[in-house]
C-alpha cells in the first residue's frame, strides 16, 4: 500500500528526513512513535504530499507521488489526513465539513454525499450534530468528525498526525476508540503518536525514529518489552 | 430654508449622481482589490510584481492629480475621447480611476484578510483533494470575507467621501451641482450644510446597515 524508498526531506540546509525506507502493507496499521523535533510528523506529510520531498521516492495507494506527472490531488482523495488540530473548516456546520470533500472535489450529488456523511456521523458517534459549527464541539467530537470527513472521501489508507495531542485528557479515549474501530475493519493506518497504549494494542508493528532515521521497528511487543537500541531504550524509559 | 427647497430637485440629482458613481466604485474596488490580491499571493512573480506595482503607485500619488491627470491629462496625449466619445469618456476614465485607487486600499485589506486565515484550513482543504483554486472558493475567501467586513466598510465609506473629487474634474455630482446652485444663489453657509449633512445621512446608513450585516454573522461566530 506504501512504498518508500530513501526519502530525504530538508527545509533549507537543515535536514529532517535523512533516508527513510519503508513498506506498509495493505489493513497493516503502523504507529509512528520518537521524540519531538525526530521527523516523524514530517514524515506522515511527506505521504500525501502536504510537504514536498527533497529526494527519494513514495507510492501510496497505487500511485508514484514522486512522479510529477501524478496529479496529487487525485491522490489525495485516497490518502485521508488527521490533524492534531482537527482542522474542521470553522465555516461550515459538521454535515458539510464532512460533505464539502465528496460535493466539490468529487462531483457528489448533496442526497448522496449527506446520506454517506449521515453515516459516518453515526459510525464515529456523533449523529444529531449535523447541524452544529465546529466551535459548538469538544475537542474529542471535532476530532471524531476531522476522522469522518477524512472517510467521507473513500480513502485507501488514513494518516493520522498526533490525533490526540490537543486533547484533554478525558477525550483522548473516544478518538482512538474510533481509531481502532477503523483498525479492526481493515483500514490500512499510519499513526503519528504519544499513545503508547494504542501502539501495543493496535498497531502491527511500531516504528521508532529519531534524528531523521528510522532507528528501530518490530512488532509492539518486540520494541517496547525488547527494545534492541539504546536510543530506543532511552526514549521508552523516559515516556513509560 | 426657501433656498433649500427651491433648489432640492438640483441638489438631489447631484446626489443621485453620487449614489451612482459610489456603487459603481465600491462593486468596482471590490473585484479589482480581489484580482490584485489574488496576484500578490501568487506563485507567479510576474504577477505579485504587477500587484505590487499598481497598490504602490495609486497608494502614493494623490487621488486628484491621478484624477487629473487620467481625465484631463490622458486626452492630450491619446486620442481617448474620439475612442470613446467627447462625454463618455471623462465619466468612464473618472469613475475607473475613483475605482482602481480606492481598489488598491482593498487589494491590501483582502490579502491581510486572506492570510489571516489559519493555514490548518488550506491544508486540511489539501488533504480532502481540494485544488488551490478550490481551497481558495470554498475554505479561506468565506472566511476571510467575515473578517474583512469591518475594514471593507470602512473603504466604502471613503470611497463614497471620495466621489466629492470627481468634482474638479468636471464630472457631474453633489458637490458639483452643490457648486451651481450656489453661484446662482450665494448661499455657500446653507448649501455647504446641507451637502454635508446628505454625506453623512448616506455614509451613516451603510455603516449602519454594515454593523447589522456584522451583527448577524457574528450572532453564530464564525
Amino acid at each position: 500500500m506504501i512504498n518508500v524508498k530513501n526519502l530525504h526531506k530538508s527545509f533549507g540546509d537543515q535536514e529532517i528526513l535523512k533516508g527513510i525506507d519503508n513498506h506498509v502493507d495493505e489493513k497493516e496499521v503502523v504507529v509512528v512513535i520518537g521524540p519531538s523535533g525526530s521527523g516523524k510528523s514530517t514524515f506522515l506529510r511527506c505521504l500525501n504530499g502536504l510537504e514536498t520531498v527533497t529526494s527519494g521516492e513514495i507510492e501510496i495507494a497505487g500511485m508514484n507521488l514522486t512522479d510529477p506527472k501524478t496529479d496529487i490531488h487525485k491522490l489525495r482523495q485516497h490518502v485521508g489526513m488527521v490533524f492534531q488540530q482537527f482542522n474542521l473548516f470553522k465555516h461550515l456546520t459538521i454535515l458539510e465539513n464532512i460533505t464539502i470533500g465528496p460535493r466539490k472535489v468529487k462531483k457528489m450529488q448533496v442526497a448522496e454525499s449527506n446520506e454517506i456523511a449521515r453515516a459516518l456521523l453515526a459510525k464515529v458517534g456523533l449523529s444529531g450534530k449535523e447541524e452544529s459549527y465546529p466551535d459548538e464541539l469538544s475537542g474529542g467530537q471535532q476530532q471524531r468528525v476531522a476522522i469522518a470527513r477524512a472517510l467521507a472521501m473513500g480513502p485507501n489508507v488514513m494518516l493520522f498526525d498526533e490525533p490526540t495531542s490537543a486533547l484533554d485528557p478525558e477525550m483522548v479515549g473516544e478518538v482512538l476508540q474510533v481509531m481502532k474501530d477503523l483498525a479492526i475493519e481493515g483500514m490500512t493506518m499510519v499513526v503519528v503518536t504519544h499513545e503508547m497504549g494504542f501502539a501495543r494494542e493496535v498497531g502491527h508493528r511500531v516504528i521508532f525514529m529519531d534524528d531523521g532515521y528510522i532507528v528501530e521497528e518490530g512488532s509492539p511487543k518486540d520494541i517496547f518489552s525488547n527494545p534492541q537500541m539504546d536510543r530506543t531504550k532511552n526514549f521508552l524509559a523516559k515516556i513509560l | 430654508m426657501n433656498v433649500i427647497w427651491q433648489n432640492l430637485p438640483v441638489i438631489l440629482d447631484g446626489l443621485r449622481l453620487t449614489i451612482q458613481y459610489s456603487i459603481i466604485a465600491i462593486v468596482l474596488m471590490v473585484v479589482i482589490g480581489l484580482i490584485a490580491a489574488l496576484m500578490r499571493l501568487s506563485r507567479f512573480s510576474v504577477l505579485r510584481w504587477i500587484a505590487s506595482a499598481y497598490v504602490e503607485i495609486f497608494r502614493s500619488t494623490p487621488l486628484l492629480v491621478q484624477l487629473f491627470f487620467i481625465v484631463l491629462g490622458l486626452p492630450a496625449l491619446l486620442p481617448v475621447n474620439e475612442w470613446f466619445g467627447q462625454l463618455a469618456y471623462p465619466i468612464m476614465a473618472a469613475a475607473l480611476t475613483l475605482s482602481l485607487n480606492e481598489g488598491a486600499y482593498v487589494t491590501e485589506i483582502i490579502r491581510a484578510g486572506i492570510l489571516g486565515v489559519d493555514r490548518g484550513q488550506k491544508e486540511a482543504a489539501a488533504s480532502i483533494g481540494m485544488t488551490a483554486l478550490q481551497t481558495m472558493r470554498y475554505i479561506v475567501l468565506p472566511q476571510a470575507f467575515k473578517r474583512m467586513i469591518p475594514p471593507l466598510v470602512n473603504q466604502a465609506a471613503q470611497t463614497i467621501k471620495d466621489t466629492s473629487l470627481l468634482a474638479p474634474v468636471g464630472i457631474i455630482e453633489l458637490v458639483y451641482k452643490g457648486e451651481v446652485v450656489i453661484a446662482a444663489t450665494f448661499a455657500s453657509f446653507t448649501i455647504w450644510g446641507l451637502i454635508a449633512v446628505l454625506y453623512f445621512i448616506i455614509i451613516f446608513s451603510v455603516s449602519k446597515c454594515a454593523s447589522y450585516l456584522e451583527r448577524r454573522l457574528q450572532v453564530d461566530k464564525r
